[in-house]
């Protein structure tokens, strides 16, 4: 059977997620600590910042209290803890959850990108350790094949669900493309520096930073290789700018509509995209009447925001159909693996029937010439597996059925399989 | 199988391709997946194919370019507006635009499907290399201008959501304001140029043939103000630095005038230009 045990940022706080965390990455060969276990088969264990999880496959149910003690003895957690924190699930919970993780569905974040990526660091881990077996890499196979239909059949990571992404979004419908585009950073606030930083690395070239400390700003502007100014110079450098962030502390508009109209034609009229992070506002909302010029404050990203995680949780109801869709072919595929071993006992037989007879009849078979006691071995080989063929696709056929462990029993007292 | 009744089955295929890709390119607005003009934009392209053959054949069938008949002239219209979609594809990748020009482009294809075949569009005395230039010249020139002004149209739609501070799915499918900006400078750039040298060959043409000089002929007239205007744009926008918004609308309020006094000069004057 499969398990999974594990704490996330639903079920645990940070404290105890940094306890479990600790103890079991602690200088311990986590992998053999886990195998060594009573009944555990397979082994893989996730580890990121907001989940650990351990995910196995095991011989019975017994085996789980040994992991959860594990899991709770690794993290210094009482049994009342343990059991609030901790969630354990088997078979298909199991699946779906991992399933679910994979995808993204499970994150604090909904539609993130980065947690497939380490879930494949985790299996990739596992297999260096050889710590997984037929189970476990079909599932994380399966795993990957999920995340990867959840993101390409539905929009959950397309729309931007952080202000300094939407940012990065606005500037795209309005430039086009980032290149070559000049940025504006007014005041030296750690939110202008992620949306700088997100421009940046969306194709922007230029910074320039302007500042009343003129330490803070170049500072930050070495950091982009940029320009640093003083704020002296700003309508100046609002000239050749076409993306403005403003987030300084100051209590008057610092961009007035005046400034923009007086400098709107020493600019040609290009397009400019101002964006107001401050609180109070730094630019005065009447520029957002001049044509070519596009502002946006932090209630208006925070707004686009909230419509795109909404947006986000309707597209997580289609992952979750794509997830259950998932999750019977895995479980088809597992409910053939378990008559695997009654179709390799009832070849076994039929091979062992066929040697033996084959070896009886050898001294008759002696007067005929060596090619044609080949066309024997064939005939009698070829006989044999026309025979076995049928009740083999019956078995494979009826395991993902419901009962199938009746025809599995049947099909072993018919042929003995147990003698 | 005959040239003319092969050159009917081109333009059939032609026709039918074209409405399949409108109808790709308006239900794409419809339902806003940008995926589904891409593949109208495909299908657009080989009626592309399909027009620029039939074309072909119809010149060869028909002796010469002047001597072609109103439905090549009605599909050559078709060509150059697709023609030049298609080019400016591979400068920006505006898939949306097709929306907004390919419902010309089935226009085009509709009038000449009601033409009759055999008959030559030109009048006897004014079949000359000259004319074919001056049409072509300035039917080119004239889809330029088309295309500027369906860009600004979807300018100023993408201006007003981005204005209202809603990135809505719409916005998402619309191109960036940038883009359709630079759509509306080439298209300007482009157009003047190929509609002035069209409008100088119809001169020099008028000029031999009747040495009295320029008749006061409405399409005449209404030609020459299109011109004027194109210019007056181009260099608003090039020297006086007219860009964005500001050039859409101006853009839009030109085509919509001209659509209109075109068809008022079309339905109510009798001019020298009768065939179009």
């Amino acid at each position: 059977m499969i398990v999974l045990l594990g704490v996330n940022h639903k079920t645990a706080p940070l404290a105890v997620r940094e306890k479990i965390f600790a103890g079991c990455e602690e200088g311990k060969d986590l992998f053999s600590l886990l195998l060594s276990l009573k009944g555990v088969q397979e082994i893989l264990y996730i580890s990121t910042c907001n989940r650990i999880e351990i995910i196995a496959s095991i011989e019975e149910e017994k085996t789980v209290r040994s992991l959860f003690d594990f899991l709770a003895g690794n993290g210094n957690l009482t049994q009342a803890e343990a059991a609030k924190c901790l969630y354990n699930y088997q078979d298909k919970e199991a699946v779906r959850h991992i399933f679910r993780v994979a995808s993204s569905l499970d994150s604090l974040v909904m539609g993130e990108t980065q947690i497939l990526g380490q879930v494949k660091e985790a299996y990739r881990r596992a297999l260096e350790r050889n710590a997984t077996g037929t189970v476990l890499n079909r599932l994380m196979h399966r795993a990957f094949r999920t995340a990867k239909r959840v993101r390409s059949e539905t929009a959950i990571a397309v729309n931007p669900v952080s202000v300094s992404f939407a940012a990065v979004e606005l500037a795209k419908k309005i430039f086009g493309t980032l290149a070559g585009r000049k940025i504006l950073l007014i005041g030296a606030g750690e939110m202008a520096e992620l949306t700088g930083t997100h421009l940046i690395s969306s194709g922007a070239e230029d910074i320039i930073v302007a500042n009343r400390s003129q330490s803070q700003a170049v500072q930050l502007a070495e950091k982009f290789h940029g320009e640093a100014v003083s704020l002296d110079a700003l309508s100046e450098k609002l000239i050749e700018a076409d993306i403005v962030i403003s987030s300084t502390d100051a209590p008057d508009y610092i961009v007035t509509a005046d400034l923009i109209r007086k400098i709107h034609h020493q600019r040609k009229n290009r397009l400019l995209f101002l964006i107001d992070i401050a609180v109070p506002r730094d630019i005065d909302p009447a520029v957002d009447s001049i044509d070519n010029v596009y502002l946006y404050n932090i209630d208006n990203l925070q707004d686009i925001v909230d419509e795109n995680m909404n947006i986000r949780k309707k597209e997580a109801l289609k992952a979750e159909a794509i997830v259950e869709e998932e999750i019977m072919r895995y479980a088809n595929w597992l409910k053939e693996l378990e008559v695997v071993p009654t179709i390799v006992s009832l070849r076994t037989k039929a091979e062992e029937i066929t040697q033996a007879e084959m070896e009886k009849a050898a001294s008759w078979m002696q007067k005929f010439d060596q090619e044609e006691q080949e066309k024997i071995g064939i005939l009698v080989n070829s006989i044999v597996n026309k025979i076995l063929h049928t009740p083999v696709s019956v078995l494979k056929e009826e395991s993902s059925e419901v009962g199938s462990t009746d025809i599995v029993a049947t099909v072993r007292q018919l042929f003995r399989l147990d003698e | 199988m005959s040239l003319i009744s092969l050159e009917m089955i081109l333009f059939k295929i032609a026709f039918a391709l074209c409405t399949l890709s409108v109808a790709g390119y308006l239900l794409s607005l419809l339902i806003k997946k940008v995926a589904l003009a891409k593949i109208s934009t495909w299908v657009l392209a080989i009626a592309f194919g399909f027009l620029t053959v039939y074309l072909l054949l119809a010149v060869i069938s028909s002796t010469g370019f002047h001597n072609l008949g109103p439905r090549a002239f009605f599909s050559f219209c078709a060509l150059s507006a697709s023609g030049v979609y298609l080019a400016l594809q591979f400068k920006t990748k505006t898939r949306l635009l097709g929306a907004f020009i390919s419902p010309f482009i089935l226009f085009f294809m509709i009038a000449a499907a009601g033409q009759e075949t055999g008959k030559s569009l030109l009048p006897e005395g004014l079949r000359s290399w000259l004319t074919t230039a001056h049409l072509t010249l300035t039917i080119v020139g004239e889809v330029l201008f088309v295309l500027a002004s369906c860009a600004g149209a979807m300018f100023i739609i993408q201006n007003g959501l981005l204005k209202h501070k809603k990135l809505s799915s719409m916005s998402r499918l619309l191109p960036s304001l940038g883009d359709l900006d630079k759509i509306n400078h080439i298209c300007l750039l482009w157009g003047f140029p190929v509609l002035t040298v069209g409008i100088i060959a119809g001169a020099v043409f008028a000029g031999f043939t009747w040495e009295r000089g320029w008749p006061a002929d409405p399409k005449i007239i209404w030609t020459f103000s299109a011109w004027i205007i194109y210019g007056f744009l181009l260099h608003q926008r090039l020297a006086i630095g007219w860009k964005g918004f500001r050039m859409a609308v101006v853009s839009c309020a030109v085509f919509i005038l001209f659509l209109l006094s075109y068809v008022g000069v079309r339905f109510c004057f009798t001019t020298l230009h009768d065939f179009i």
